[in-house]
């Protein structure tokens, strides 16, 4: 029998045109994990709020949702645990100790219980240094730990977690998404799981369903979810490594990690023949837009120095991507550029001027940036007024604002308050007040963080308009595979200065951690060469099917 | 001070309050001097003095204020020192306002050291038990002003990349994008809020009784040290109340003489000030026989 079952469940927010949950029925077996995904807004999150009742969206419901035969209405939600997307929200004190012990105390338990749940799960979480400290000096991956054995201590049945890696650099979530895997297989807890960081979780995950507009429109094991999806239109939610084994039409089941992978490739008779590089043409040297010099700077006077004597030159129409760990310095150098802080020591210059020569407009026209939290951006309560005094304090023309938000296709949002918007869509409308000022640079700090597969290929699109226009992307992130496929120059940030910069044909080639799917796959072949998928598609066929796209 | 932070916080609690009364109750002049010796030590003890560095000049600056202040406004008192213009110093008005000072910038250096000793944790701690709700409000507070505070520096930032600054401009400018900045910082900060709404409530808040993580437990020295200072504490009491450890200023201004009885309250005073001293050095001691 199933342990979490839902029948016929439909759900509308009051005031909503659709309903968010459609008509949805699914079962989840004992034991089980299970992944949701699907674009933001297609009713991910308020699907698992319905399984929790403390926190059940309010609006008009029917169907029904039980949980081990018993509807949630009567059973209340204590067995199940909820982890949240942002890791910094969903704490509530300010040492470790009082985060983790915080549920317990809600549920009345008597010290020495609450003693040996803490001592157990420190033990298991190895975090026994940072129970004392305070929470804001943990990074986000720690953070999210946290949250998670502070649900962990309540004993749940049931694990939920809405994005629960979308806030998290590429390391910390895979650490994060291997303790979800040992917490299913050694004490099989069912976990129920939305994301959208798909290359982790398709191969962890025993189950997949896949939303769309409040409905399942899949639901099943996640090879053959693959095999649907390469013969719909939504492509864009494969992972690489599937992607790849579909395109070259390989036989067997579908591969979802590099280990499986790699046996098929070797078992397939495919050679690798053609050229990875296609018919990319060298750039020709232009134009040198901004240097940075020996840049030294740190926050406070006695701090540590995040920045350590960093050079840097751009071109006109690169794309810049810059990879490094958390903490690496590469937000700092970003805000140096962007004029926010000015470096103790070295100099940045743009145009052939030093940038502490001109004033804070002249920098703001010329630079535009995007701060890892677009929400931070607006100062108004519509997107439509955003756009409307940035117009009016850079000279524009409302037309030209209405043009810009047209072309980003967020015309429909103007009315909207920005925190209303999907995380994608604000980010739209953060950009087109920046590309109202039409500058030369513009600076991204992890764009891609949060965002789903879709909004993702339209962001990159967006910016290669930007690049063709012949304005400067630079942009800090961790998504290897969006640098790998779209960017024409890559940095690896360490320690306070640029370490490695090459093509992220050559720069991905010699990394081993820091590196695309595809690339792991075809270290150990001869020739093998390909970094993402259209140029493994490329190198395994004679005559290559389609242009890179740049 | 390390064995002096690992009593129970009850126990430091106690201390500071019983410290606190004795600088306020006993105006006596020897009594507020050695009181604050014994403060000072404490200090030198616990950092070298580096928490008081930063409140020197205030402390310094109050004390002469006061000491000043009285017999500029004070004139009663029947031993005349001097007269300036019509106006007369008396020896009371003096003496008076020299103990006032001392009283206070002593409160001040308590203040000080409990600061650095009773940890908001403690002070959680002690108050989650009697009054549940209030802990948690001042958990969320402690956490919410730093978090505040950076997401500021944040919304700073990013204006500032769109050209928008506090720090420039003209003084209506510079207050209207600072008002801009709040605005956000109280909207995001909502919505942010909102999300920790649900977290908490996800985790059972406000469904059943509340309990507290204890993880400060009561132990025989514990009940030592509390046993300690209600003694001491009820001798200056009973002292105090038979017209001890105070000097009579007026309406008349008592003789300085220092009878035994009030020998026995001084000690029984310095006793109870130097406590946390008496621990360290107790400590130090079976530290240096031990190894």
């Amino acid at each position: 029998m199933a342990y979490i079952e839902l029948k016929n469940v439909t759900f509308s927010y009051p005031d909503a045109n659709q309903p968010a949950v459609k008509n949805l029925s699914l079962t989840v077996e004992k034991g089980s994990f299970t992944l949701l995904f699907g674009s933001s807004g297609s009713g991910k999150s308020t699907l698992l709020r319905l399984l929790k009742k403390e926190i059940e969206p309010n609006g008009s419901f029917s169907g029904e949702v039980l949980i081990d035969g018993e509807p949630t209405s009567e059973t209340g939600g204590g067995k199940v645990g909820f982890v949240f997307q942002d890791p910094e929200n969903q704490v509530v004190a300010d040492t470790v100790l009082h985060e983790l012990v915080f549920g317990l105390e809600n549920m009345g338990l008597k010290t020495a219980e609450m003693r040996n749940r803490v001592a157990e799960m420190v033990h298991f979480f190895g975090a026994e240094p940072l129970l004392h400290r305070k929470v804001e000096e943990l990074s986000g991956g720690k953070k999210q730990q946290m949250n998670l054995a502070s649900v962990l201590l309540m004993q749940p049945e049931i694990l939920l977690l809405d994005e629960p890696t979308a806030q998290l650099d590429p390391v910390s979530a895979r650490e994060f998404t291997n303790m979800l895997v040992r917490l299913n297989e050694e004490f099989g807890m069912t976990i129920i799981v939305a994301e959208h960081r798909l290359e982790d979780f398709m191969g962890v995950a025993g189950k997949v369903v896949m939303m769309e507009r409040g409905e399942a429109i899949f639901a099943g094991p996640p090879e053959e979810c693959m095999e649907a999806l390469w013969k719909s239109e939504k492509r864009a939610f494969i992972p690489s490594l599937p992607a790849f084994f579909m395109s070259v039409g390989g036989k067997g089941r579908v591969p979802l990690n590099v280990r499986d992978a790699r046996k098929w490739f070797t078992s397939s008779d495919i050679s690798v023949t053609g050229k990875a590089a296609g018919n990319k043409k060298s750039q020709a040297k232009s134009q040198t837009v901004l240097t940075v010099e020996n840049v030294q700077f740190s926050y406070e006077k006695e701090g540590a120095t995040i920045l350590k004597g960093l050079d840097f030159s751009v071109e006109k129409g690169s794309f810049y991507t810059m990879l490094g760990g958390n903490g690496s310095g590469k937000s700092t150098f970003l805000k140096i550029i962007a004029g926010i802080h000015a470096p103790q020591k070295g100099k940045v210059t743009l145009n052939g001027t030093r940038l502490k020569r001109l004033k804070r407009e002249e920098i703001a026209s010329a630079i535009g940036y995007l701060p890892q939290n677009p929400k931070l951006f607006f100062l108004h309560d519509t997107v439509g007024k955003e756009l409307e005094s940035t117009a009016e304090k850079w000279g524009k023309d409302f037309e030209d604002a209405f043009a810009i938000a047209k072309r980003l296709g967020i015309d429909h949002l103007l009315a909207s308050h920005p925190y209303d918007v999907s995380g994608g869509e604000i980010q739209k409308a953060a950009l087109a007040c920046i590309l109202l000022r039409s500058p030369q640079i513009l600076l991204l700090d992890e764009p891609t963080k949060g965002l789903d597969a879709v909004s993702k290929k339209e962001l990159a699109k967006l910016l290669l308009e930007c690049k063709s226009e012949g304005k400067i992307i630079l942009m800090a992130t961790h998504d290897v595979e969006f640098a790998a496929k779209y960017a024409n120059r890559c940095g690896m940030m360490f320690q306070g200065i640029i370490t490695s910069e090459s093509p992220p044909e050559t720069f991905f080639k010699g990394s081993f951690f820091y590196t695309t799917m595809i690339q792991k796959l075809f270290r150990q072949v001869d020739g093998g060469e390909a970094v993402t998928v259209e140029e493994a598609v490329r190198q395994c066929s004679a005559d290559p099917l389609q242009p890179r796209s740049s | 001070m390390k064995r002096f932070h690992d009593f129970h916080p009850i126990v430091t609690f106690s201390y500071y309050i019983g410290a606190l009364t004795l600088f306020i109750m006993l105006l006596h002049p020897v009594f507020l001097a050695a009181g604050f010796l014994l403060i000072l030590a404490i200090h030198y003890m616990d950092d070298r003095c580096r928490g008081l560095q930063r409140w020197f000049f205030f402390m310094l600056t109050t004390g002469l204020f006061v000491l000043v202040l009285n017999p500029v406004f004070n004139e009663r008192g029947m031993n005349l020192l001097f007269t300036v213009g019509s106006h007369r110093v008396t020896l009371e008005a003096v003496v008076y306002g020299g103990m006032s000072g001392i009283s206070i910038i002593g409160i001040m250096a308590v203040f000080v050291s409990y600061n650095v000793v009773m940890s908001p944790n403690k002070l959680l701690f002690l108050f989650a038990k009697v009054l549940p709700r209030f802990a948690v409000l001042l958990m969320l507070t402690l956490r919410f002003i730093p978090l505040m505070r950076k997401r500021l520096t944040e919304i700073g930032d990013v204006q500032v990349s769109k050209g928008l600054s506090v720090r420039e401009g003209t003084l209506k400018e510079r207050g209207k994008n600072a008002m801009g900045h709040i605005q956000v910082l109280l909207t995001y900060s909502l919505e942010e809020a909102l999300q920790t709404a649900d977290s908490m409530k996800a985790r059972g808040y406000g469904y059943s009784g509340r309990s507290s993580y204890q993880h400060f437990v009561i132990k025989r020295s514990d009940i030592a040290a509390l046993l300690y200072m209600f003694v001491l504490l009820a001798i200056l009491a009973y002292g105090r109340l038979h017209g001890y450890g105070w000097l009579e200023i007026y309406p008349v201004m008592e003789a300085f003489t220092f009878p035994r009885k009030e020998a026995v309250l001084l000690a029984a005073h310095c006793l109870f000030i130097g406590f946390p001293l008496i621990v360290e050095t107790g400590e130090y001691i079976s530290w240096r026989i031990l190894n």
